[in-house]
């Protein structure tokens, strides 16, 4: 069964119908991509997976369990993360607080941070070495003190998927992971997502503009225009689709010269 | 029926005074999303400075129409100005600098307070009597309703300086300024508007109308004293919420529905409960519909 | 350990206070300093909601209102039988300080339960809107409160027990209320400096990330509201006791001006910067009291300059020192 089961899924905003009936799946363990001119509809589609939105029809199943329709922290604790198409760190946290913020999850009281028993204190420096090791391998080590808004632009995008990491989840969304990096930042990239992939035994959808960067990639791609499906296989195939070229007026102007 | 018909017109007349009143917190806000808590504090020194200008240009001693009008004249370009300084001083420099939410509301209420202060000290804290600029008889009586000239006066300069601010912002190309930059401020400065001299400007118009509401009010309500301006804030500022904050058509709507409630409520049930009527109102809207009568709800872009 | 010698010589300043300054310092400043008391401890609550949550609440007078009343009442209908019965027989001072926690959680608990009605239907609201609410919540407490009889009305309420009129309920001890206060200011840095307690900042932060890494947010901000709200509820128990008496002009929305003020200016995010404005704030108005009225054009003028020259505060959102209040030494720092 498949980690990841959109079915027929439909997302209206008043007028405007911005995924139609899109069938979508991911299996265990699998690297994807999901691409797509501008407004194709893709961030849309994380939106509902990650639960920003309601999905207007459709279905929704991870791990076997209905989701569509959830509130975003009840799909985080059932095994999904994502990362943002516009950063959004918690700014004027420290990175190191940034990834410890996410490892509580949901919370039951505070009534043990004001007693602080010896269980707390371990608990405490458990979640201390988790976050400070998530850290390390994506190399922020050295940051974690410094305000998470004094970081460069790529430690920025590390950090939030360091963050997101650090929630345990089996299925990683990455929105534009390798935006605004220039060639030999996007292929660090590549590097970590597929090492990330195997270290913690994750399945992975990333949303690119970047044809080549998600070529070297992923394993397969789908591919959205105005919301619908409109090609789905592996990169090759995809790149030669004349729907798909058609769809993105026969372009090679997303790649880097 | 005739005392419900009473009750209305005094309702809709007080409301005339909340909606002038609301039009300023409702264009402040809508231009700079901010709650200008001293607004209320102007209203009250428009009362003031038409009670120092009726007596120094021997209106008081003379009662006439022309009287009145120059008075009104007068606390409203006073009040324009004071608009202008007090955005100028006190509120541009935290926007220039990008200062967040809370503090210019902290400034908000330090002006108010300035104000109020300012104004015991000036005015002294005791109550003033605001000259009685018409001499007030009954002009009207159909039925068993009542209408005084006083009343006339009111009715008719509320509507007029509403038609008036009504075909400032729709017709005038400062007006289109003013929606531009309550629509989408950024946009708007994008596209060469002048933003700065249209909130000055938004200021000035509301301080202006919160000025003729204190002079209204003081020919109706003789009685008039430097905390004044505190309730009649409050309840301007929840007709504002009521008709969707940032709306001006929905200001006016606003003021007039609170105004009529509130007398229809005091006049029937209780008058100890007058000034809880508009929290009610108040919690009543937030509950079921916050954005008001007619606002839009805004949504985030995730 | 350097925590238990500062919470052992804390112990003994509190104690040695006490009992000095009451026969050092004349009553009025003795009342000043309880003053001062409460306001740190309304402004420390709120910061937990304005500057740790983010959440823009401006209508705490009204949960102080709560606890007040609620203390003062239960003090002179329930409690006064059960201190005369205590002080016949243990020593006074005893018997007192048995008793005194009692109205104060009785007050928090009653403000606990305000703040839990008023935050779920508020906190689905956003940013100015849920401003609004609040003051008007507030102003709608303390209306309700006027016209409840029982507790005097528009008369105010005197801690004064009918049946037992040799009771004192009043208790001014300086020791306990800054016991209180003390005790209130680190179960709040307890709880917000703990990696539980970055769900509250990660929420002022981004709502929209915090859910996406798993935190609850709307049960994040009714907690934050009801805790705040409980401490605000002490705050007022501990002024009704030491006052001895209450009147609603004490917690209307200048009230809840007042403790904004104290938050934004001490520095929205510290809990020392919030005590520090608390107290300044508060002792500032008295000693200007020789200026006369030109005391409160003084403090607006301040205000609106403060607010020019330092908007974020003076502390910002740090602490004044950073590793004692939370727990590890240092705060985020850029890097050199």
């Amino acid at each position: 069964m498949p980690l990841l089961e959109v079915e027929g899924l439909t997302v209206r905003f008043g007028g405007l119908t911005a995924v139609s009936k899109l069938d979508f799946a991911v299996e265990r363990g699998a690297l994807v991509a999901l691409i797509g001119p501008n407004g194709a509809g893709k961030t849309t589609a994380f939106n509902v997976i990650t639960g920003v939105y309601a999905p207007s029809d459709g279905s929704l199943r991870f791990d076997g369990r209905e989701i569509g329709g959830e509130r975003p922290h009840r799909i985080c604790a059932a095994g999904v993360a994502r990362t943002f198409q516009n950063i959004r760190l918690f700014r004027s946290l420290s990175v190191l607080e940034n990834v410890r913020a996410a490892l509580v999850g949901d919370r039951r009281s505070g009534l043990g941070d004001v007693l602080r028993g010896p269980a707390w204190r371990r608990r405490e420096r458990d979640r201390d070495e988790r976050a400070r090791d998530l850290l390390a391998k994506l190399g922020l080590e050295r940051f974690a003190e410094a305000r998470a808004d004094s970081l460069p632009y790529g430690e920025q995008r590390r950090l939030e998927i360091a963050r997101a990491l650090a929630s345990g989840p089996r299925l990683l969304l990455l929105d534009e992971p390798a935006a605004g990096m220039n060639p030999s930042e996007k292929d660090a990239l590549c590097g970590l997502v597929g090492r990330l992939r195997d270290e913690f035994d994750l399945s992975i959808v990333l949303i690119d503009h970047d044809v080549a960067f998600v070529m070297d990639l992923c394993e397969r791609v789908t591919v959205l225009d105005h919301g619908e499906k409109i090609a789905e296989g592996p990169p090759e195939a995809v790149r030669r689709d004349p729907k798909v070229i058609e769809a993105y007026l026969g372009t090679d102007d997303e790649e880097e010269p | 029926m005739e005392n419900f018909l009473q009750q209305l017109l005094n309702g809709v007349t007080w409301g005339g005074i909340y909606a002038l009143i609301a039009l300023g917190y409702t264009m402040v806000y809508g231009v700079l999303r901010l709650i200008n808590f001293a607004h209320g504090d102007v209203y009250m020194v428009g009362a003031m400075t038409g009670y120092y200008a009726a007596h120094a240009l021997g209106f008081a001693a003379q009662p006439s129409l022309a009287g009145l009008l120059v008075t009104l004249a007068a606390a409203m370009l006073a009040c324009g100005v004071l608009g202008a300084v007090i955005e100028r001083v006190a509120y541009r420099p935290l926007r220039l600098r990008g200062a967040g939410r809370l503090a210019p509301l902290i400034t908000a209420i330090g002006v108010s307070l300035l104000l109020e202060n300012a104004g015991q000290l000036v005015f002294g804290a005791d109550p003033k009597f605001f000259p009685a600029l018409l001499e007030s008889r009954e002009l009207v009586r159909v039925g068993g309703i009542a209408l005084s000239n006083v009343q006339a006066v009111v009715l008719v300069t509320t509507l007029a300086l509403m038609a008036t601010l009504e075909f400032v912002v729709m017709r005038t190309r400062f007006g289109r300024a003013i929606r531009a930059v309550s629509f989408d401020g950024q946009a708007a400065a994008l596209m060469g508007v002048p933003v700065d001299r249209v909130v000055m400007g938004t200021f000035v118009l509301g301080s202006a109308l919160a000025a003729a509401a204190g002079i209204l009010v003081g020919l109706s309500n003789p009685k008039i004293d430097p905390l004044m301006g505190i309730m009649p804030g409050i309840k301007a500022f929840v007709a504002a919420v009521l008709g969707g904050i940032g709306n001006i058509p929905g200001a006016m709507v606003g003021g007039l529905l609170l105004g009529v409630v509130e007398t229809l409520v005091s006049g029937y049930l209780s008058s100890t409960y007058r000034d809880a009527i508009a929290f009610v109102v108040l919690i009543a809207i937030l509950l079921y519909r916050p954005t008001g009568l007619f606002g839009t709800p805004q949504t985030e872009k995730v | 350990m350097r925590g238990r010698a500062l919470l052992l010589a804390g112990l003994v300043l509190l104690v040695a206070a006490d009992a000095l300054l009451p026969r050092v310092l004349n009553p009025y400043y003795l009342t000043i300093l309880s003053r001062i008391g409460v306001a740190v401890l309304a402004a420390v609550s709120l910061q937990l909601v304005n500057g740790f949550t983010g959440q823009f609440s401006i209508g705490h007078a009204g949960f102080m209102a709560v606890g007040a009343y609620v203390s003062a009442a239960a003090s002179v209908y329930l409690g006064a039988d059960g201190l005369a019965a205590l002080s016949g027989s243990l020593p006074a001072s005893l018997a007192r300080a048995l008793y005194f926690p009692l109205p104060l959680v009785a007050g928090g608990a009653a403000a606990a339960l305000a703040g839990l009605l008023v935050g779920i239907p508020a906190l689905r609201l956003r940013g100015d809107y849920l401003a609004i609410a609040t003051l008007g919540f507030g102003e709608i407490i303390r209306i309700a409160i006027l016209n409840v009889d029982l507790v005097g009305g528009a008369r105010g309420f005197s801690l004064a027990a009918p049946l037992h009129p040799e009771v004192d309920l009043r208790y001014e001890s300086l020791g306990a209320i800054y016991a209180v206060v003390a005790l209130s200011v680190a179960v709040i840095a307890r709880l917000v400096y703990s990696t539980g307690g970055l769900a509250f900042r990660a929420v002022r932060e981004d709502e929209t990330a915090a859910e996406s890494v798993g935190i609850a947010t709307t049960r994040v901000k009714v907690e934050a509201f009801v805790v705040s709200s409980f401490f605000a509820g002490v705050a007022g128990a501990l002024f009704a006791h030491s006052e001895g008496y209450v009147h609603t002009n004490s917690f209307s929305f200048l009230r809840s001006f007042e403790i904004v003020v104290f938050v934004v200016l001490g520095g929205l995010g510290s809990l020392s910067g919030a005590i520090l404005a608390a107290a300044v704030l508060t002792a500032a108005p008295e000693v200007l009291r020789g200026l006369g009225e030109w005391r409160m054009i003084l403090y607006s003028l301040l205000l609106i300059a403060a607010m020019l020259v330092r908007p974020q505060g003076i502390l910002g959102p740090r602490e004044l020192v950073p590793g004692f209040l939370r727990g590890r030494p240092g705060g985020p720092r850029a890097p050199a």
